[in-house]
């Protein structure tokens, strides 16, 4: 399989190159609303990078080795290694060379401009949605893909019916299910790295304090009626993951034609099977108990999303072992008395807990912003390389994508980039990147519209 | 102190003859019928702020007025004599900021309009120019109900008089003077139009003017500057109309413009810190005679309040923690400090100099007033500056000096009897004076059995109405000894329970509500078990039988 | 005309000061008396006016920048900062704020809402304040939201923390009035109903007409001053004098220069448009805010003489920045234009530093010119350069200390300097936070033993006046929307009703 946007002469002149071969384009680009770079040129099928610093992140830190990509996949790595005939050599003195970076909770493909209704695709209607798919919708002719792209991010997670402005205010309790996606791909099915990578469950929140999108104001209600509601909702979550369980039992051993398809509760056979995981978007630690509670009566492999208060129940987290996707660490505190940098020190404090965890950006045109979320937790404490595995193999593992991305061994999917620099600093430049094994092109809107403005006299 | 305009247009003399004038017409059918308006209560120990503590002293009262007081003081023969061994007497007391005897405005709109319905039934204020909130020709002496039955339940707790204003808006009318006792509005009214309240809410939703903090603050500047320009306008183009462009009539300008010229007290609201710092230059900024309500973080900068002279009256609803609260959200530090300190303004008002009221704010329940009271003398204000803000300071502050705050000869009699010590908690209140007449104060039926359960929680009333099925929300609380305290909530408005009591598994309280804008006595009684009551509901000769459940636990919440 | 909102409240500042110690949520205790004499030893000082000078000091004697360079003796007494390994530069200036504000950031009820001030309710209380400050913010320009054509007026103010409302503003800082062009006061990312009354304008022509329209009346409600002003001082009498419009004072101020235009703008058209009115009416812009597709008109920016002040990396949140690019500060410096980066927002504002730098990679910004964009750049455009923006002597000793070179993602403010006194120090914040702790649970452990006492039963449950204020709006909507930055949310937060349903203004 190609990859839509290879080059053929990019070891000449690296990044520079790129720029003045899109020079060329640069009024196609103008033309279309968004951007697609289709260069005809056949991709070559391996590559040898060299001379670079290499981060395995299976160890230390390699001094001037060579990687190769072979067939989509990392071939070798080593100091002495026969580049095979045929490879495009990149020579990588003073370069650095990474896994690519991996944001597990986005909205990449679903939404485009997220005030532009007709452009989103996030959030399903109905509080019950386990059969609706994120690839589905993911559309690869996104701006955002390739913007995402360049600064160094090879994978994302689409995640239906999570976060996101909603204006209703109000968010499916199932929201579907997460798609695996790599960024690059002719089409959204060559886009996906795995259709179904987790359930989207959205705890209900036990919130006395909401914003009321019809009146604009702060709605305060008591206690008491959000607690029952609360309750309602949880009784009917119990309710769908008890029916599914009782329809596997039926699909596994009754006679289909005693009872009807139901395609909702079909989607929930694999979550009850403890064979997709679960997705739990929760903060207060309240409701991260309660679900963890939840989770563990009902038998599913639980991970939580956002995890505000994730420090206050870390115990409880690791005797789980429940893996964490944390909020973007660029982030003010929930509470006036919270320590002001409480969400950067936050990974810290799960890391020397023993917790997994990852970052993310829960977002869309922010997901470029994921080694910056990552830098901000070293700077409070996190350790370089336990911030870089979160935002590479971490995100890889609690999708259970380990054995293909997340570190640069041989064998695995040629998710590289190639950096001036540290990937988790904000002045870093990412001057190659590959995915499944092909050169990727760097262009994207932000780009050629920088360099045709740049041309007006 | 400034001059006020009632005392300027209202001699005493006035005064009296207005008094003999109002018995002369009026059937004093509230009072004890037949008492005739002289009593005399001698040996009692008598408090008259204005002047030191009287032990074993008379005072005498005669047609509405104090005629005397003193250890060696005549009773004149038609007196009905009061035997004040063991009693004190205290003038009145003064609640210096309520809206008593006015229509109960809902506290809340329940009905379920969504932000667009709500905003085509609304009148939309596009700019200053509209006037939003705004109607100060409302004065609080012409929407007197003289049957509120909270004059009673405030009259019990020892206050004979209260400053009284509508609800509602930005200039949501002018403050009037009441004593809390009359047949007819014009009998309770001591002062009209004694001052103009001034509320810096916004309008809450979308697209109404001013619906920020600054657009009020705005707004109320434009309208203190158009009050102003108005009046000179006017008059300038009454003289000379001719060849003149006619200013636009004004309601508001207007109004405004003789509370400018008659140095009518402001009246301006701040709270916090940040409130208070922002209103002590109010009154320079809008040239107006300035005082601040609210004032419960004055702790804070008591001292930058008495440096602008300004009076202050003082809200005793102290800060309490959030009800139905969710459990596992902390109050801020910075909310916690100023709960723990708020009782502790009036004593750094009073050592700054500042001239304080007390008035009730939000406590419904008046016998709460003096406990609230009381946690400041616990703070460390003085008991007999704590007095003075109930009686001559509020007078002082409102202008009517000559009229009320202090047993002196002249003034009117307003008088509270208590069996000790006003702010002691086991004092009782005994009776109160008002205008002459006595009233005895009717102690709420004591429980004649000790509750057999606790009443207190939500519990959700069920019942039909002519109107068809309706649902409640009555929130309890009981005490100890079974009196009950809360709040009733139902589509018809929210009320406070004015009274309630269980007495073994009986309940009976009652609530105030406008029905039909006119302020309705209801009582709920009944038995209640457990989770579930039932019971009766006496509205207005009506009977309405209603059940109740109290979704305590997760089962009964998913019942509903 | 003009009327100064607050008159001189010095004494009393210094009677409340006291008081104020009391509540600040701890973190810095500082003293009523003048700012110490400091001396910053053995840093590395990115000055931006003149080069980095390692192992460098700085003197500061009263709250002013007495000495810089690389051998300064410390006076007897003074207080030394020993900076080894640290970097220090200007305080950041955020050109763009909206903290430190009681209520709501929008008077969103009408297209020209100029007669309100964020002046009159700035909140010192406002724990964005020193969250800001901690991320090394020493001056934002405060501004009125963006629901409307003419918005508020708006103040530079200094991150004083701990200090009264009176305290905060940038002492002789121009004042500034908000504009806003587009989507947000045309409102059309407010989803209304389809029974709504459209709110004049709905359009850019719309928004156009509006500001002129407002103009023209200023311009008349000037001469109408003026002329009485002539017959007065001619000697006439029986002259009426005209009825004070607080609307149009600040516009009339605008017209004679004495108040600075910050336009909120995304697309190119709307920006030649406004300074296109501007010309017509003889004023100029100042800023423009956003100013997102400032890089495709950035010669004309560049000719009008306005400032930009724009984002690092924000895009495609509404329809108007989907031409939004990161390369947009650097494009814009490199044609002449004065750029700033700013964050309207208050978590934004505690990284400014990490987002200026991103022009280094989104532009190949030099690292001078980087740090302009947060210091010298903004300070320009405020017109508060005399005093602030790069560390040379004389100018005001607001200063932020760092671990490492402050353009890194790595970098964490150490301290954070105004007017020479330390406002924020991050060990001593950290050892404060058990002392808090202490202090919280005491008065919990207190209020709840109160409460169990009979005589105080809770009563009523709507007291008449809020007591415990509300947090604003724009406090909540992080939260709304979880992870995205939807600051624009908040400019709209008011940018939604009907109203006018014509041209009234």
């Amino acid at each position: 399989m190609k990859n839509p946007v290879g080059h053929s002469k990019v070891s000449r002149t690296g990044f520079l190159c790129t720029i003045v071969n899109l020079k060329f384009s640069i009024f196609f680009f103008c033309l279309l609303p968004l951007v697609c770079i289709s260069i005809a040129a056949p991709a070559p099928s391996s590559y040898a990078i060299t001379g670079a610093r290499l981060f395995t992140l299976t160890g230390a830190a390699q001094e001037n080795a060579t990687i190769v990509i072979r067939d989509g996949k990392i071939a070798g790595i080593g100091a002495q290694l026969e580049i095979p005939t045929g490879a495009q050599i990149i020579d990588a003195k003073g370069l650095e060379v990474y896994p690519g970076l991996f944001d597990p909770i986005t909205q990449m493909g679903l939404s485009e401009i997220s005030a532009v209704p007709s452009t989103v695709d996030s959030s399903e209607t109905g509080l019950y949605n386990p059969d609706v798919v994120a690839a589905t919708a993911v559309n690869p002719e996104s701006a955002h893909i390739p913007v995402t792209r360049a600064d160094g991010i090879t994978d994302v997670v689409a995640v239906p019916g999570s976060s996101g402005m909603d204006f209703s205010g109000t968010l499916s309790v199932i929201g579907g299910q997460a798609s695996a996606i790599h960024l690059a791909g002719w089409t959204s099915e060559e886009l996906v790295t795995r259709r179904s990578v987790a359930m989207v469950v959205n705890w209900p929140r036990m919130a006395t304090r909401s914003f009321d999108f019809a009146t604009f104001n702060i709605r305060q209600r008591p206690f008491s009626e959000v607690k029952s509601e609360y309750e309602k909702r949880v009784t009917e979550l119990t309710d769908w993951f008890e029916r599914a369980r009782h329809y596997a039992q039926a699909v596994e051993k009754g006679s289909r034609n005693n009872f009807e398809r139901d395609l909702k509760l079909e989607a929930l056979v694999p979550v009850i099977r403890g064979q997709l995981p679960v997705l739990v978007f929760a903060n207060r630690s309240r409701e991260i108990k309660s679900a963890i509670e939840f989770c563990d009566k009902q038998k599913l492999k639980m991970i939580l999303a956002g995890g505000t208060e994730a420090y206050k129940v870390k115990d409880l987290l690791k005797s789980k072992n429940i893996p964490v996707i944390l909020r973007p660490t660029l982030r003010l505190p929930d509470e006036e008395d919270d320590p002001y940098d409480r969400a950067m020190t936050e990974p810290a404090e799960l890391s020397s807990a023993g917790i997994k965890f990852a970052f993310a950006s829960f977002d869309n045109s922010f997901a470029r912003r994921l080694g910056q979320f990552a830098g901000a937790a070293v700077a409070y404490g996190l350790s370089h390389d336990e911030a870089l595995k979160g935002v590479t193999l971490y995100p890889a593992q609690i999708f259970g994508l380990d054995k293909e991305l997340g570190t640069l061994e041989v064998g695995k999917t040629a998710n590289v980039i190639v950096t001036s620099g540290d990937p988790l600093e904000v002045t870093t430049e990412v001057r190659y990147v590959f995915i499944k094994g092909q050169l990727t092109s760097l262009a994207n809107r932000h780009l050629q519209l920088y360099q045709h403005y740049s041309q007006r006299p | 102190m400034l001059p006020r305009r009632v005392e300027r247009h209202i001699s005493l003399g006035m005064l009296v003859m207005c008094a003999v004038f109002c018995f002369a017409f009026a059937h004093p059918v509230a009072a004890q019928a037949g008492e005739p308006p002289y009593f005399a209560i001698r040996n009692a120990r008598i408090v008259p702020v204005s002047g030191p503590v009287l032990e074993n002293g008379t005072v005498v009262m005669s047609r509405g007025l104090i005629a005397a007081v003193g250890r060696e003081v005549a009773i004149p023969a038609e007196a009905l004599i009061i035997e004040g061994q063991g009693l004190t007497v205290y003038p009145g007391l003064i609640d210096a900021f309520t809206d008593l005897g006015l229509a109960i405005a809902p506290t809340s709109n329940p009905s379920p309009l969504s932000g667009a319905e709500a905003q085509r039934t609304a009148t939309i204020s596009r700019g200053p120019e509209d006037r939003p909130g705004t109607t100060p020709w409302r004065d609080a002496a012409d929407e007197l109900q003289p049957d509120d039955k909270r004059f009673e339940s405030w009259r019990n707790a020892g206050f004979t008089t209260a400053v009284t204003a509508p609800h509602g808006g930005i200039f949501p009318g002018q403050a009037a003077i009441i004593d809390l006792a009359g047949e007819r509005a014009g009998n309770l009214v001591v002062g009209a139009a004694v001052a103009v309240p001034v509320t810096l809410e916004p309008n809450r939703g979308f697209g109404n003017f001013p619906d920020s903090l600054m657009g009020v603050l705005a707004y109320v500047h434009q309208v203190w500057l158009d009050a102003s320009w108005y009046s000179q306008a006017d008059t300038m183009y009454e003289k000379h109309p001719t060849g003149l462009a006619r200013p636009a009539y004004d309601r508001s300008g207007k109004v405004l413009a003789r509370a400018l010229r008659d140095n009518e007290l402001v009246l301006i609201p701040a709270n916090t810190r940040n409130q208070l710092l922002r209103a002590v230059d109010f009154p320079e900024r809008w040239k107006v005679r300035g005082a601040i309500y609210g004032a419960q973080q004055a702790y804070e900068l008591a001292d930058s309040i008495g440096a602008k002279k300004l009076p202050v009256l003082v809200n005793l609803k102290w800060p309490e923690k959030e009800k139905d609260a969710d459990p596992a959200a902390e109050e801020s530090l910075r909310t916690l400090r100023f709960r723990d300190r708020a009782p502790s303004s009036p004593a750094a008002l009073a050592k700054a100099g500042v001239k304080f009221a007390f008035y009730s704010g939000g406590i419904t329940v008046p016998k709460d007033i003096l406990k609230a009271a009381k946690k400041s003398i616990d703070a460390g204000l003085a008991p007999e500056v704590a007095l003075r803000a109930f009686t001559l300071s509020a007078a002082e502050i409102f202008g009517v000096i000559t009229r009320l705050g202090s047993i002196e000869p002249g003034k009117i009699a307003n008088l509270v009897v208590t069996d000790g010590n006003l702010f002691e908690e086991k004092t009782k209140i005994k009776m109160v004076f008002v205008d002459g007449r006595k009233f005895e104060v009717h102690e709420p039926p004591t429980p004649e059995n000790p509750p057999k359960g606790d009443i207190s929680g939500k519990w959700k009333l069920s019942y039909t109405t002519p109107d068809g099925p309706e649902e409640g929300i009555a929130d309890l609380a009981m005490e100890s000894d079974g009196s009950v305290s809360g709040s009733f909530t139902s589509k018809r408005g929210d009320a406070t329970i004015s009274s309630g009591s269980v007495s073994g598994d009986k309940f009976n309280f009652k609530i105030s509500l406008a029905i039909e804008g006119e302020p309705t006595e209801i009582t709920l009684s009944g038995t209640f078990e457990k989770n579930m009551m039932k019971g009766t509901i006496r509205v207005s000769g009506l009977v309405i039988d209603f059940t109740g459940s109290r979704p305590g636990s997760s089962r009964s919440a998913a019942e509903n | 005309m003009s009327h100064t909102v607050y008159s001189n409240r010095l004494p009393l500042l210094a009677l409340v000061f006291a008081g104020l110690l009391a509540i600040l949520p701890a973190h810095t205790a500082m003293s009523a008396d003048a700012a110490p004499v400091i001396l910053i030893q053995n840093a590395t000082l990115l000055t931006v006016s003149h080069g980095t000078i390692e192992h460098g000091s700085i003197l500061i004697r009263d709250g002013k920048i007495a000495a810089v360079g690389q051998n300064l003796n410390a006076p007897a007494g003074a207080q030394i900062i020993d900076a080894a390994g640290q970097y220090v530069m200007p305080g950041i200036i955020d050109c763009h704020s909206h903290i430190a504000i009681d209520g709501s950031v929008n008077e969103g009820s009408i297209s020209v809402s100029s007669m309100v001030n964020v002046v009159d309710v700035l909140n010192p209380d406002d724990i964005d304040i020193y969250r800001d400050l901690a991320g090394g913010v020493t001056s934002a320009n405060i501004l009125h939201g963006s629901a409307n054509s003419i918005g508020g007026q708006t103040t530079v103010i200094k991150l004083r923390w701990g200090q009264s409302a009176g305290k905060l503003p940038f002492e002789g800082a121009v004042p500034g009035i908000k504009f806003a062009l587009g989507e947000n006061p045309k409102r059309s990312n407010f989803r209304a109903g389809s029974d709504q009354v459209r709110r004049y304008p709905a359009t850019r022509m719309g928004v156009e007409e509006t500001i002129r329209g407002a103009f023209s009346e200023a311009v008349d409600y000037k001469k109408l001053w003026d002329d009485y002003n002539r017959r007065g001082s001619a000697g006439e009498k029986n002259i009426l004098r005209p009825r004070r419009d607080l609307r149009l004072e600040p516009l009339v101020e605008v017209l004679e220069g004495r108040r600075y235009v910050h336009a909120h703008c995304y697309r190119a058209d709307e920006i030649l448009m406004l300074l296109r009115v501007a010309k017509e009416f003889g004023f100029k812009i100042r800023t423009f805010q956003h100013v997102l597709e400032g890089y495709k008109v950035a010669n004309e920016l560049s000719a009008a003489g306005s400032g930009a002040s724009t984002f690092s990396d924000w895009w495609a949140y509404k329809m108007e920045a989907y031409d939004a690019i990161p390369y947009n500060a650097a494009l814009m410096t490199r044609k002449g234009v004065i750029v700033s980066i700013n964050s309207d927002d208050a978590e934004e504002a505690t990284h400014l530093n990490q987002e200026a730098a991103k022009s280094i990679k989104y532009g190949g910004l030099s690292e001078l010119e980087a740090l302009k964009l947060i210091t010298l750049n903004p300070a320009i455009q405020l017109g508060i350069d005399n005093r602030v923006g790069s560390i040379d002597v004389g100018k005001d000793a607001d200063l932020v200390l760092y671990n490492h070179h402050p353009l890194s993602v790595y970098a964490v403010a150490q301290k954070t300097i105004i007017d020479g006194r330390v406002y924020f120090e991050r060990p001593r914040e950290i050892a404060s936070r058990a002392e808090l702790a202490k202090e919280k649970k005491a008065l919990i452990d207190k209020l709840k033993a109160a409460e169990k006492k009979p005589e105080a039963k809770p009563n009523e449950t709507k007291p008449e006046k809020p007591t415990p204020p509300l947090r604003p709006l724009s406090y909540l909507h992080p939260r709304i929307a979880s992870a995205a930055k939807v600051s624009w949310v908040v400019e709209m937060f008011s940018a939604y009703a009907p109203g006018e349903p014509g041209g009234a203004q």
